[in-house]
């Protein structure tokens, strides 16, 4: 499909719809305003939100949030779900090489106007001395060997706070209490193995960051309340994900269904959508696999969190309470009603969040009345939110994951200097430790949309409602 | 083989016979190279994907490694020589200052290639941009044209 031109219709308060032309088995979404719309010459994103429409068993649409943007395959900012029992597909590259890649919020036990820009620059300074990132710099956590990886593949952060990397608490503020089960190490390639034993606690590079931030502004002071958040807390947001391990995972099993493809007659307009039946030898092995990622990237965001904590305590005197872990990387099998019935589908997020309404029972009891906390960071200059899923998303409850990229690093990088956005930064009372000056720029602030209109129309779109702004205070970048 | 060093490498001013460029994308990595050969223009990728991220000019040499690559097609060869790249960067903190490529064989109705790489400690190379973690598949590329080779692939950073 790579030469149609995709014409997009005003489908409702904004929403636009793609038609669904052969190949295409539904329409596309896309929930935006004209400014957030995909507009640079040459971005495929919308061609990759039709390209999406034609994956085997796909129901009701493909959607693109208002932070979509260009991926490979699918769009990032993309949602899709297949019919299991109707020969639905999984697909790896609707999940995405960085298994899991999520982010994590912690609150501090201190206020913005507590802090002098001399206690941030101490705190800032720990972090950039002790969370790992960038080039070679291995991880937090030494294990013994593939046989105790293997265990905490199987148990996520859980394992992490079992072997005293963390609290119990902060498993009841994790989506699936930090472990998805399901996983099978087995499935998991040598490769993947050797790759992910020396980066448990590591935040990696590029658009991965430990920021400290401060609330901002609080929209609904009755949900903040409930996740923990209150106006000029100071927050620590980590972005980060499941590291080579879950790059390898799906290298392996993109290049095994792609040379599969013939047997299940299944045609694609791009390579990277390769996928098989969910309900085959070939998908339940992937999503085994993609399960084992998802936990080790819980568990890495767990020892990052451990690390934040012990910066705090030594920097400030003050302890970090998780407000919520979530993946925006994931494909789970979720119940949702199509036409009426319930179905059992494999719901693709690349790039979005999964977004709980209130009241739903796979919410841990004290967030049950105030739904799943959306986290929403937007870049080192500007902000980042804290939204609430609402009932009614049809986008089988997702909403936004970030901002969303404009610009391509080339170009991010002719914009803006690294030593000189540092500079700017810091003029704004933002203390900035970047792993490396041409990796700073290419994550200019001006390389993002506008996160508040992301936020506005996610929310005027009905995907979820926002409850707190946050501001950054220090940005230690990947 | 044919050996291209991967330090000081720069895009030519003009089209030469051979370099390698970037062109944008939102999110990723995403470069071409061209060549007179096959096996050339998997080397301009490779010092593509290295310069991309790592300065190896005071870098220190380790030692020279070999490997084979297999796939069922000459684009899957280029994006298996690049995962090659990344894997040894993860596992072993080695990044490739030189490379040598080749030739491709034909075997089985499947594609094979040797490559040798001369090492460095990628603790010891300066980071200057965001480090490759994967080859997608799409809109990948290596294919023969009126004027050499020419490849272009997209790497999730």
């Amino acid at each position: 499909m790579s030469e149609v031109e995709i014409a997009l219709v005003g489908a409702g308060r904004y929403r636009w719809r793609i038609e669904p032309r052969p190949p295409m088995r539904v329409p596309g979404v896309v929930f935006a305003n004209d400014a957030l719309l995909p507009q640079a010459a040459g971005d495929k994103a919308l061609e990759q939100v039709a390209n999406v429409a034609t994956l085997p068993g796909i129901v009701r649409a493909s959607y693109a949030m208002p932070d979509v943007h260009w991926g490979y395959g699918f769009p990032i900012g993309g949602v899709a779900a297949t019919d299991v029992e109707r020969g639905g597909v999984v697909s790896p590259g609707g999940v995405g090489f960085d298994i899991s890649c999520g982010v994590r919020l912690l609150a501090a036990g201190v206020s913005r106007d507590e802090l002098d820009p001399e206690r941030i620059g101490r705190l800032m300074d720990l972090l950039d001395r002790t969370v790992p990132r960038g080039l070679g710099r291995g991880g937090l956590w030494q294990l013994s060997g593939p046989e105790e990886l293997d265990e905490l593949l199987l148990g996520g952060a859980r394992y992490a706070v079992d072997h005293g990397h963390g609290v119990p608490r902060d498993l009841e503020r994790c989506e699936d209490r930090g472990v998805l089960a399901g996983a099978a190490p087995g499935e998991v390639s040598t490769r993947a193995v050797e790759r992910g034993l020396q980066q448990v606690g590591s935040l990696g590079s590029a658009n991965h960051f430990l920021e400290v931030q401060a609330v901002d502004r609080v929209h609904d002071a009755r949900t903040a309340a409930a996740f923990g958040l209150r106006p000029g807390q100071v927050c620590v947001m980590i972005h980060c994900g499941s590291r080579g391990l879950g790059h390898q995972i799906c290298t392996d099993h993109v290049r095994t269904m792609d040379r599969e493809l013939h047997r299940h007659g299944i045609e694609l307009p791009d390579r990277q959508l390769a996928c098989t039946p969910v309900d085959s030898p070939r998908g339940r092995a992937y999503l085994g696999a993609m399960t084992a990622a998802a936990n080790y990237g819980r568990a890495n965001r767990q020892l990052l969190s451990e690390a934040a904590r012990r910066a705090f305590a030594t920097a400030l005197g003050v302890g970090l309470e998780l407000v919520y872990d979530v993946s925006h990387n994931l494909a789970k099998l979720e119940t949702h009603e199509v036409d009426g019935e319930p179905r059992t589908l494999c719901v693709h997020r690349k790039g979005a969040t999964r977004a709980l309404p209130p009241g739903d029972p796979d919410l841990p009891a004290d967030l049950a009345e105030a739904g799943q906390p959306v986290l929403v960071p937007g870049t080192m200059g500007t902000a980042s939110y804290v939204m609430v899923g609402l009932p009614g998303n049809e986008a089988f409850r997702s909403a936004c994951h970030g901002a969303g990229r404009v610009l391509s690093r080339h170009q991010a990088l002719r914009t803006v200097r690294g030593e000189r956005l540092k500079g700017e930064l810091e003029a704004r009372g933002i203390a900035v430790r970047p792993a490396s000056w041409r990796a700073l720029a290419e994550e200019t602030p001006q390389a993002y949309k506008d996160v508040d209109a992301v936020a506005a129309v996610t929310e005027a779109a009905g995907l979820a409602r926002q409850v707190a702004r946050l501001v950054p205070l220090g940005v230690c970048k990947g | 083989m044919r050996e291209a060093s991967l330090v000081d490498g720069h895009e030519p001013a003009g089209r030469s016979a051979s370099g390698h460029r970037s062109v944008p994308h939102t999110a990723d990595l995403r470069i071409e190279a061209w060549a007179p050969t096959a096996e050339g223009c998997i080397g301009e990728l490779v010092h593509a994907l290295v310069g991309s991220f790592a300065d190896l000019a005071d870098a220190r040499i380790v030692g020279e490694r070999g490997c084979t690559v297999l796939a069922a097609s000459d684009p899957d060869l280029l994006a298996g020589v690049l995962e090659e790249v990344v894997y040894r960067m993860d596992v072993d903190g080695e990044l490739p200052v030189a490379v040598a490529v080749g030739p491709i064989e034909g075997l089985d109705g499947a594609r094979r290639v040797t490559v040798r790489f001369r090492m460095a400690d990628a603790a010891t190379a300066a980071l200057v941009g965001a480090v490759p973690k994967a080859v997608s598949l799409h809109d990948l590329d290596l294919s023969a044209g009126p004027d050499g080779w020419t490849c272009r692939v997209t790497v999730d950073v």
